[in-house]
């Protein structure tokens, strides 16, 4: 089962200047939540707040019942979540699956000498995690690129290489940044039906995206954030009938 | 040339060539002249430096400027409990005491090292150790009792008492009658044997769990710390193996040439060997063995032409990599494929997946 | 002399030897500042303008000593601005933008090019550089022996600082080389050139490092790894101080110098061979207790 979230008066500010204020909301457990908003909003802000990336100058932030405000990434991975990032951040000389490999890290047992030995218990999880790892490959749609260079694909496949990667972790909580972006209409459905199967498991998953048809295909709810302010929550329908988000998506109308 | 990559992309022509490699050197020392077995022995022992410079710095990413000083103190780890120990008793222990101490000690150098010099992100570690050669000299040359100073410390000929109870001079690496060599094969094969060893570890280390951490370490801290790995941690973890593999790498300084000084570990052997890695190939196994002979030829055929233009060509050696080839010596072939491809037009790219159709990224969903 | 004469002699030569570390470190952090890199070639450039400057010195000397060392600190000046400058357009900025560690070993390179270059010119052994005055010279205040080097080159490196000082607050270039070291990108912009300004970021601290070499090498005669030594001691100023503050580096040079030297003294088991162990020891004390230098202010995580 997935971790439920809970944000309470997140602030973040730079310099003076606010990026997220006073930002709550509740996901909850099993759940698919969206975070949706014009560029600049401070969802990627927010994300990195929950992932430890940033430390919000205050608020709460809770994963179950742990209070995981202002612990580092490293912390976080502990308490059951995963996350991928608005630009890709893999090792694009490596294969796909060495990049997928690295979200099980933490599984493989041994110490350095025993690796350097290649004592049969390292052979047999090494093993092991490459099958798993092929076929969590299979899930994002991406087995038959497991031994190219990540640098050979394309952009929007690198996020379904980052997806891949963070679900080796085992996450109660998953946290995507932009998955859609840059992907063919086809990766799009196979996108759209791989979290609609997360979610069956009882996975939680929060998505930021401007593509709203994803967002109303697979969300449960939303929030809206305009200007560091959370605008609205509701279901996806809701958001897009809201006079209110219609007007803070005005400068770009079609992206609502 | 393209059939030539082609071939050696092939894991059983790897195999093959990596056979007939082995095989020559397994018989060229029985017939090469003493001095050809000693370079290629002195080569065999910089390349597990260059190695273990390697593991910190093309594998994790951590910029280490003192790697000699590890040489330095193995060295002295083995030689200084051989001279001590060897003969009586005990006789060859006193060498695999030697061959312990040398990775043990500078094991733990190296850890306390990084664990202060690791906290501080980017250059730090770089901006320090860059000083332990500085140090480390002054540091041997204080205790010149048991090191010896500028001197230097020597095994080549020790007392020890024989069987009849006779006190002889004895070289603890010269050959034993049994074996039927002369002294340089006998260090020759000593030598290679455990470098091959130290190799072998390296090269499963740098793969699976512990080879991807280090990447990722280097490649982005930040994704590292999202999968849990700790970027101190592999750090300081990579480091210390980095200065084991120093300090193995004295005990085969000393297994080649019976002796060490404080000059081992000055700072210019340390430059030298920082400029042997990279030429070598960064991260690259390959690469660590042509380090060591980049390490000890260059300053052989400059010392040889000319004695006072080693350090200029080093130099220009080192930026002229930078610029044209990166990836060191180790990367040549691959970046000769490419270049052969692309002037042949560029097609025949990869063929391994020609089945899969090209992804078109044509459909904009952000609109 | 009493112990207590002894102790301010100490200090006034430690002043003196810590405001060349200064001097290097104030180089190293100016180039860190423009370009985020670390030049370990930084104490090699020193050197070479030093060698520079003796070579044109020399050929005035004969005719005028004053007049002859004066032309030579000018031209070692302006010799190392231009190799500075040089060295930043056509080597450095190839490897802009690239890794780390790729511009460390480049810098390592150069240390490696300039070092052997000044072997191959001027040779391996010590050469005297001929200065104002007798560099053995003292005078006595209260009791009080003062080395007339020690106060010339403390009071030189201070000046040079408050001129480096006022180069960056009052004028227009220091106002776009400050720029450039904040944001190259909104620099660019914003219309300052970038390129010419890391040049003149990198001239100017190689014109500062030639200047400590010159004083460094009026006392102790030119040798090709004279600043070897000192770039160790400048880099754990570097550290102690933060990378991000020029006042720390500066302060925190000085203040190894200074201990180093009591240490030296007054603890005969550390003597002058040790010394350059005591920063170090120093070091790793406040790495362990504060990771970001005296001085320096916490950095934030990048994504």
């Amino acid at each position: 089962m997935g971790s439920r979230l809970i944000l309470e008066g997140v602030n973040l500010s730079f310099g003076g200047v606010h990026v997220l204020e006073d930002v709550g909301f509740e996901v909850a457990a099993g759940s698919v939540f969206g975070l949706v908003g014009p560029n600049g909003a401070g969802k990627t802000s927010l994300f990195n707040c929950i992932s430890g990336h940033y430390r919000p100058s205050s608020g709460s932030i809770r994963i179950d019942d742990a209070e995981v405000f202002g612990l580092a990434p490293g912390k976080l991975a502990g308490h059951g979540l995963a996350r991928t990032f608005q630009h890709p951040a893999l090792q694009l000389e490596a294969t796909v699956l060495e990049n997928v490999l690295l979200g099980g890290h933490t599984r493989l047992p041994g110490s350095a000498a025993e690796w350097a030995l290649r004592l049969p218990r390292t052979v047999r999880a090494e093993r092991e995690l490459r099958a798993e790892a092929l076929d969590t490959l299979d899930r994002v749609g991406l087995r038959w690129a497991a031994n190219d260079a990540a640098d050979e694909l394309s952009h929007g496949l690198h996020k379904s290489i980052e997806l891949a990667r963070a679900l080796m972790l085992h996450p109660g909580l998953l946290l995507l940044d932009e998955p859609a972006a840059g992907l063919s209409h086809g990766e799009v459905e196979h996108f759209i039906s791989t979290v609609k199967s997360l979610r069956s498991e009882g996975m939680t998953v929060v998505i930021v995206e401007h593509n709203m048809s994803v967002i109303s295909q697979v969300t449960d709810r939303v929030v809206i954030l305009d200007h560091g302010k959370k605008l609205m929550e509701g279901t996806a329908a809701e958001a897009q009938a809201d006079p209110r988000v219609i007007e803070a998506y005005l400068g770009a109308p079609d992206a609502a | 040339m393209n059939g030539l990559r082609n071939l050696v992309d092939r894991p059983w022509a790897r195999w093959a060539l990596g056979a007939v490699i082995a095989i020559i050197l397994l018989v060229l020392p029985l017939s090469a002249t003493e001095f050809t077995n000693q370079t290629i022995t002195r080569i065999a022992v910089f390349a597990v430096a260059v190695l273990g410079l390697n593991i910190v710095m093309g594998y994790t990413g951590q910029v280490s400027l003192g790697h000699i000083f590890f040489v330095g103190v193995g060295a002295y780890c083995a030689i200084i409990p051989i001279r001590a120990l060897w003969g009586g008793s005990i006789a060859e222990g006193a060498i695999v005491i030697g061959f312990a101490l040398a990775i043990i000690i500078p094991g733990i150098v190296g850890l306390i090292v990084a664990l202060a010099a690791v906290r501080l992100r980017g250059l730090a570690l770089a901006m320090i150790t860059i000083a332990l050669p500085i140090i480390g000299v002054p540091i041997a040359k204080r205790f010149s009792d048991i090191t010896g100073g500028n001197e230097g410390v020597s095994v080549r000929r020790l007392d020890y008492v024989a069987s009849d109870g006779q006190t002889y001079k004895g070289n603890p690496f010269s050959a034993p009658a049994w074996s039927g060599l002369a002294d340089d094969q006998w260090q020759y094969y000593l030598v290679m044997i455990i470098a091959a060893a130290l190799f072998g570890l390296a090269f499963f280390l740098v793969r699976g769990k512990y080879g991807r951490a280090f990447a990722i370490v280097k490649a982005n801290e930040s994704v590292a710390a999202s999968m849990g790995i700790s970027p101190y941690r592999y750090k300081v973890l990579a480091f210390t193996i980095a200065s084991m593999y120093g300090g193995a790498a004295g005990f085969l300084y000393i297994v080649a040439l019976q002796y060490t000084s404080s000059e081992t570990l000055s700072f210019g052997h340390s430059i030298e060997l920082v400029i042997a890695t990279i030429v070598g190939g960064a991260g690259s196994i390959v690469g660590s063995i042509l380090g060591g002979a980049v390490y000890v030829l260059v300053p052989q055929i400059t010392n040889a032409i000319s004695p006072e233009s080693t350090t200029v060509v080093q130099g220009i050696v080192i930026l002229l990599v930078l610029f044209l080839l990166p990836g060191g010596l180790a990367s040549l072939p691959r970046v000769l494929a490419r270049r052969f491809r692309r002037a042949r037009g560029g097609h025949n790219v990869d063929s391994s997946n020609s089945t899969e159709p090209a992804i078109e990224n044509t459909e904009n969903t952000k609109h | 002399m009493n112990s207590f004469g002894t102790f301010v002699q100490l200090v006034v030569d430690g002043l003196a030897q810590g405001s060349i570390y200064a001097a290097l470190a104030l180089a190293i952090v100016l180039v860190h500042q423009a370009t985020g890199l670390i030049n370990f070639a930084q104490g090699g450039m020193a050197v070479l303008g030093s060698y520079i400057g003796m070579t044109v010195g020399n050929l005035v000397v004969p005719v005028n000593l004053i007049l002859g060392v004066l032309v030579g600190v000018i031209v070692a000046v302006a010799a190392s601005f231009a190799i500075g400058a040089f060295i930043e357009r056509f080597v450095m900025r190839r490897f802009q933008g690239g890794e780390e560690d790729t511009k460390v070993v480049a810098t390592i390179g150069l240390l490696t090019l300039i070092t052997g270059a000044i072997g191959m010119i001027w040779g391996f052994n010590f050469i005297p550089y001929p200065f104002f005055f007798n560099t053995s010279t003292s005078f006595t205040v209260a009791g009080i022996a003062i080395s007339l080097w020690s106060l010339t080159t403390f009071l030189t490196i201070v000046a040079l600082m408050a001129v480096l000082q006022l180069l960056f607050t009052k004028t227009k270039m220091g106002l776009g080389l400050r720029a450039v070291a904040d944001n190259p990108g909104s620099s660019a912009l914003s219309g300052i050139r970038v390129g010419r300004m890391l040049m003149v970021g990198w001239g100017l601290a190689a014109a500062l490092g030639t200047i400590a070499g010159i004083l460094l090498a009026a006392k102790a005669q030119l040798n090709p790894g004279n600043f070897d030594a000192i770039l160790v001691y400048a880099l754990a100023a570097v550290i102690i101080g933060g990378l991000s503050s020029p006042i720390g580096a500066v302060v925190a040079a000085l203040g190894i110098a200074v201990l180093e030297n009591l240490a030296g003294t007054f603890l005969p088991w550390i003597g002058h061979d040790l010394k350059i162990a005591v920063p170090f020891v120093l070091l790793f004390v406040i790495l362990l207790l504060r990771p970001q230098g005296l001085f320096g202010r916490k950095s934030v995580v990048r994504v």
